[in-house]
Parts: structure tokens; sequence; C-alpha cells
């Protein structure tokens, strides 16, 4: 079953996914990324019915290029977040698309950033936010863990407990996750 | 009881093609639940010379089928001065069908005639357009009935084999001819929508299309 | 835009309207310039005036029964790709057809496979390699196996809610190498090297992952493949005919086998096998 969680630390955000493709009861692939950057310095973790999942997220990535292509100046996190609410917006009242995201990115000048954004378009700045089953399980315990000062290192060791957790808890856990992390360097991914 | 724009008119048709040959029949009964409308209507459209097609299915969409192939038959020889060849009409009739995927063609076809070679050729549809060239086919109400039956006197090595087989229906057209007869007296029997009488139109490079009547149970 | 793109030899010359008139036609109604830019329109397609279009479709369904059921699966390996498929297609409980050709020849280094509706997919897949060849005739190269999946999977998403019934796998040679790719009518697409698509999926998929290595060499793929669709014939009622296997390499596809499921089961349980020879109790 499909599991996303972020958190915000200091400088930097760090975004989980599973990191399977599922066809009815069967696991097709075990090495799908779920996360896609848009730009150097923000990416999506998408999860939702597979066609809208990545139509949706590479529809939002495109439209990141084109701005900064036209304008010769990337969009910031924020303006990407709202972005990306107001075409949920408008979809949601023609034929909705089932896409859930989490925006992460960081900005010179104004720190990390972790945006939740639905498919209802519901749009919130948080510390730690996720979806599906496995978040149920795992945001009570990064309610009791997060602090201010998060390093990343923290942060990796909350994501490796979310994790197992989720495998130890959840009758449909994933077996595979990919975890990425971006901060004024750009993004990563991060080796579990 | 909701209101359909379906109904299923019952009926049989069946497909031969051999070398030199191909034979196409069809049962002339029409009827809805358990009333016989009629006991001759066809529901066989000569197409051209070169191409028969056989429907079963809803009348009032094969009169509407009919009606758009044979105009775009007729459309195809102003065009370029020769009848449509079998092959053609057999793909044109699969993407007339396709194009109606959402609102489908209740009709169950066979598309039937003699490729360029002058060898018989067959080609069966489900109601949406997908189809497949083979050696003989069955149609309509009688289908269950009538095509193991065929399959126990015509079957041939799939074309999909490796190494290849011989592939073709190894029966002389009178063979074919008396097969049709027997099943459609067969499913005259057992299948309350065939009956009354059977159509069989056999077209030869020699002959073209030629027709005969055969008359079965009327009860 | 469309007049640029119809500047192919006998499509451009004295005879372009008459070409094209009759084409339209024989394409069933269809704007040849939309075809050519690529999906036609949902708007060509006409649809019955219903207030509930769902409850009709699946009324429709009922009535029509298209042609289902399959076994396909495909894979990458040291020596390239291997494509088997079974042949058989049922309506409800009746099988319609033993002898169905269930991979499509898009071009020579590429082919599709067909699982669910079958007119969904032979319909879609011959309107992808046409999409293909007009890339090729634009771009003067091949299309890569990436680019033409997505094709067919932009295709099935324009169309998504409205019932069609694919699960494909694009496979195929090109300049980066082999590649997989499965798409289906929802829409997903998604890269790979083992696929297995269809009713009897599950059980070419335990054969298929416990035979897998990536080191084998032809013959064992071949073999592998065959069995997976062998054992899926035997335990899927759906799924039956022959075995068809194709193996792709730089050099494009060449079909390898096409047996019969019973010359198969006497080839592999000469004795008859094991599961059907219980004592009686």
């Amino acid at each position: 079953m499909e599991y996303v969680m972020g958190i915000k630390g200091k400088g930097f955000a760090m975004v989980c996914t599973s990191a399977t493709a599922v066809q009815q009861i069967i696991t097709m692939k075990h090495d799908e990324d779920k996360i896609l950057p848009l730009g150097t310095h923000t990416m999506v973790a998408t999860s939702g019915e597979p066609g809208d999942r990545v139509q949706f997220s590479e529809f939002v990535a495109a439209n990141a290029r084109l701005y900064a292509l036209r304008n010769k100046s990337k969009l910031s996190t924020k303006a990407i977040a709202n972005f990306t609410r107001g075409e949920l917006a408008t979809a949601l009242r023609k034929g909705p698309k089932s896409a859930n995201l989490l925006v992460a990115g960081y900005d010179k000048g104004k720190g990390a950033s972790l945006y939740f954004l639905d498919y209802l378009a519901t749009l919130h700045s948080m510390n730690i936010a996720g979806y599906g089953y496995g978040s149920w399980f795992v945001l009570s315990m990064y309610d009791r863990m997060w602090h201010p000062d998060l390093t990343e290192a923290e942060a990796l060791e909350m994501m490796r407990l979310g994790i197992e957790e989720v495998k130890n808890r959840l009758v449909v856990a994933s077996p595979t996750y990919t975890v990425k992390i971006v901060d004024e360097n750009g993004i990563r991914t991060i080796p579990l | 009881m909701s209101w359909s724009p379906y109904d299923l008119n019952g009926g049989t048709c069946i497909a031969i093609g051999g070398e030199g040959y191909c034979i196409v029949a069809a049962s002339t009964r029409l009827s809805t639940g358990f009333s016989i409308l009629t006991a001759d209507k066809s529901m066989i459209l000569p197409v051209n010379s070169k191409c028969l097609i056989a429907s079963a299915g809803f009348d009032g969409d094969r009169s509407q089928l009919h009606k758009v192939l044979t105009f775009r038959s007729e459309n195809y020889e102003h065009f370029h001065k020769k009848p449509m060849s079998c092959p053609a009409m057999a793909q044109m009739l699969g993407n007339t069908l396709y194009y109606k995927r959402f609102f489908p063609y209740y009709t169950f076809n066979l598309c039937a005639g003699l490729d360029d070679q002058g060898l018989g050729c067959v080609y069966t549809y489900d109601a949406i357009g997908s189809h497949e060239r083979v050696g003989y086919s069955c149609q309509g109400s009688g289908k269950d009935l009538v095509q193991p039956v065929l399959d126990n006197q015509l079957k041939a090595p799939s074309i999909l084999e490796l190494p290849p087989k011989v592939a073709v229906t190894s029966l002389s057209k009178d063979e074919a001819i008396e097969t049709v007869k027997i099943a459609f007296s067969a499913a005259s029997e057992r299948d309350i929508y065939t009956g009354d009488a059977v159509e069989i139109f056999v077209m030869t490079p020699e002959h073209g299309v030629q027709k005969e009547i055969l008359p079965l149970r009327r009860d | 835009m469309a007049s640029t793109r119809l500047n192919v030899p006998g499509l451009d010359g004295r005879c372009a309207g008459a070409s094209r008139a009759a084409a339209t036609l024989a394409l069933g109604g269809a704007d040849l310039a939309s075809l050519a830019g690529g999906s036609p329109v949902a708007s060509e397609f006409p649809l019955p005036a219903v207030q509930d279009l769902d409850r009709f479709e699946n009324n429709v369904q009922e009535l029509v029964k298209p042609e289902h059921g399959t076994t396909t699966l495909g894979f990458i390996f040291r020596d390239g790709v291997i494509i088997a498929v079974d042949s058989r297609a049922s309506q409800g409980s009746y099988v319609s057809s033993q002898t169905v050709k269930k991979v499509i020849e898009i071009n020579p280094y590429l082919v599709g496979t067909m699982a669910g509706g079958a007119a969904d997919c032979a319909f879609w897949q011959r309107n992808l390699g046409m999409q293909c060849r007009m890339f090729e005739l634009k771009n003067k190269k091949r299309i890569t196996v990436c680019a033409a999946s997505k094709m067919l999977a932009n295709t099935m998403y324009s169309y998504k809610g409205m019932g069609l019934s694919m699960g494909s796998m694009i496979g195929g040679w090109d300049p980066s190498g082999p590649a997989i790719y499965y798409v289906d009518s929802d829409g997903q697409r998604t890269k790979g090297t083992i696929f297995s698509v269809g009713s009897g999926s599950l059980y070419a998929y335990g054969v298929l992952d416990q035979g897998y290595k990536w080191d084998m060499d032809v013959d064992t793929a071949v073999e592998l493949g065959q069995r997976a669709i062998y054992h899926a014939q035997f335990r899927d009622a759906v799924s039956g005919g022959t075995c068809s296997v194709y193996h792709i390499t730089k050099d494009g596809w060449t079909k390898i086998r096409g047996n019969n499921h019973y010359d198969m089961h006497y080839q592999y349980y000469p004795g008859g096998h094991p599961t059907a020879a219980n004592d009686v109790i």
C-alpha cells in the first residue's frame, strides 16, 4: 500500500515514499521513484492513482520548467505549491485527479519548506506530513519525536523508524522505500 | 423494466473459406423474445462482387450497419474504379464497429469473400470490432451449437505454430456446402431462434456469387 | 499544422483530395488530419443520449461480451528481451478463439502485447503503429521504446474513465538498449525488467520469478518464457491455445517458438501431470 511521509528539519526537508508499483494484488516493481524533482531545489513526493499521479506530477514539473525558461527566474517552493493547488482545484471541479502530493524544497533566504497538498486541493505548510494507511501509525510517532532544531541524521533515523513501524504493524506494507533530502546543496537520494 | 435501445433478434450465420471458393450462409428467421416476427429476413449483405457480410444480433443495428457499409463501399468504387478487396473490407468493418465503441452496433459479424489469389477468406468479429482471419466461423444464436461441429469437421493447425503447418481447410466446395446444410438443420432442431430457411451464398472466381435457399423446420 | 504533416508522397500530390477522402472513409469517418496528429478526439466516438452513461456502458459490457482473458509476459536479460504470450480469447465462458495473435508487431524493433479487451488493444496499437511511422517520417529516425509507450499511455489517459480495457507491454530495442514498458488503460506507464499481464499473470509470475537469472543464455530464457506461459495456461481457464515466444535483440524481433499447449503438455509430462494423478479416495 502506498506510503508517503515528509519531515521538515533545520535547513532541509526530507521525504520518503514506498517504492512499489502495484497492480491489483501484484507488486510489479520494487524501485518505482515517486519523488519527482521540480528544478534543483524543489521536489514533489506523490501518491494516488497511478495514471493520475504520474500525469499530474509531470504536468507540474513541465510548467515549473516552462516558467523558469520564460522568465529566467525559478519559481520558489511556495509559488510551485500554490500553482499546483490552483491546478488541482480546477481539476477537482471538472474531472478530479486522484493525486496526493508533498511539496518539499529549499529556498535561499527562506530556508526549507514542506507543503501538504491532497487531491481535494487542501494546501498547508507542515513540519511533518504524510499519506496512506502507514501515516496513521507514523504521524503520532513523529509528533512525539519532532523538534525545531532537527538535524539530518535525526530525520533520517525518524524515516528509518517510520518504515520499521509500518513494516511491523501494517498488513499491506511495501517492502521497499525511497528517501530523498533537499537542502542548500540541492536534492539527494539517501540510501537506506 | 428499464428501457434499452437494444434487442436480440436471433439467427445463425456460418462462413467457410476454401481453395477457390467461399460459402456464407444464414438463417432467415427473425424473432423477439418467444415471438417470431418473420420467416424471411435476410441477414447477408452482398456488399460488392468480392465480399459478403453476414450479421447476427439486433436487426435495427444490422440495417444501419449494412447501410453504412454499402455507402462506404460504393464511395470506394467511385474513387478507385474497382471494388474493395475482402481484406480491406474486413479492416473497414472492424474500424466501423470500433468507432461505435461507446455505443456499439449490437451485431456479430462475419466478413467473407475471395482474396486477390482467389483464396477463400473469412473474418470473424466481436461487437466492437476485434477481428481475426480464420478458415471458417459461425456467429449468432446457434454459435454454441454449430461452432464445435465445424471445429470437428474442419479444424486445421493454428497459423501461430512454429515450424509452420498447413493451415487451410481441406474440404471441397461441395463437401463444405453439405457440411453447412447439416449444421443448419442440426441447429434448427435445438435452437429456437434458428429455423424457417437458410440462405446459402457460394462465391467462386468462375461463377461469381450464386444463391441457394434451403428450407428448415418451420416450428 | 496538419498540412505540413501530410507532406508525404501520395498524400500531397494531385490526387490528395481523393486519397484523403478515401482514407477518411476507410478509417470509418475519422478525419485523417486528426489521426495524423495523434489520437482522435472523443467526439469522433458517438455516445448514447442517456442520463447514466456508466450504467449504460456496464449494460453494454454484459450484452456484447467483448473478448477477454490472457496471459502475457516479458522480461529483459543479458541477451535481449523475451516476450511470450498465449492465444486464447473468451467471451464470458465461451472460448471465442484459440488463435489470437496477441503480439502486435509495431515495427521490426518494437512489439506490443495484448491483454484486456481485444478490440481496444488491437485498435489502439494499430493507431500506435501509425503514430510511430509518422514519427519516423517526420524525424528521420526510429522512435524509442520510451517515446512509443508514452504515446500509447497518453492515448489511454485521454480516454480514462470511458471503460477502455487494455494491459499492454511495449517491448523493443532502441539506441539506449533493450526496454519494456507496462502501459494500461488507467494511464499507468512504468519501465521494468520483468512483467506479466492478464488473468493468468499470477501463475506466470510464480514460474518466472523462480527461474529468472540475468545471466541466462537465450535458449534458457526462451524456455523460461514458454514454461511460464505453459503453466499459466494449465492453471488459468481463460488462457490457452498456443504459446508464442519472441526474442528481441539489437537486430529487431524474431518469433522463435509457436507451440500448441497439447504438444507442450505431453513434452513436459509424457506420463501425465502429477496433479492429475491423485489416488481414488
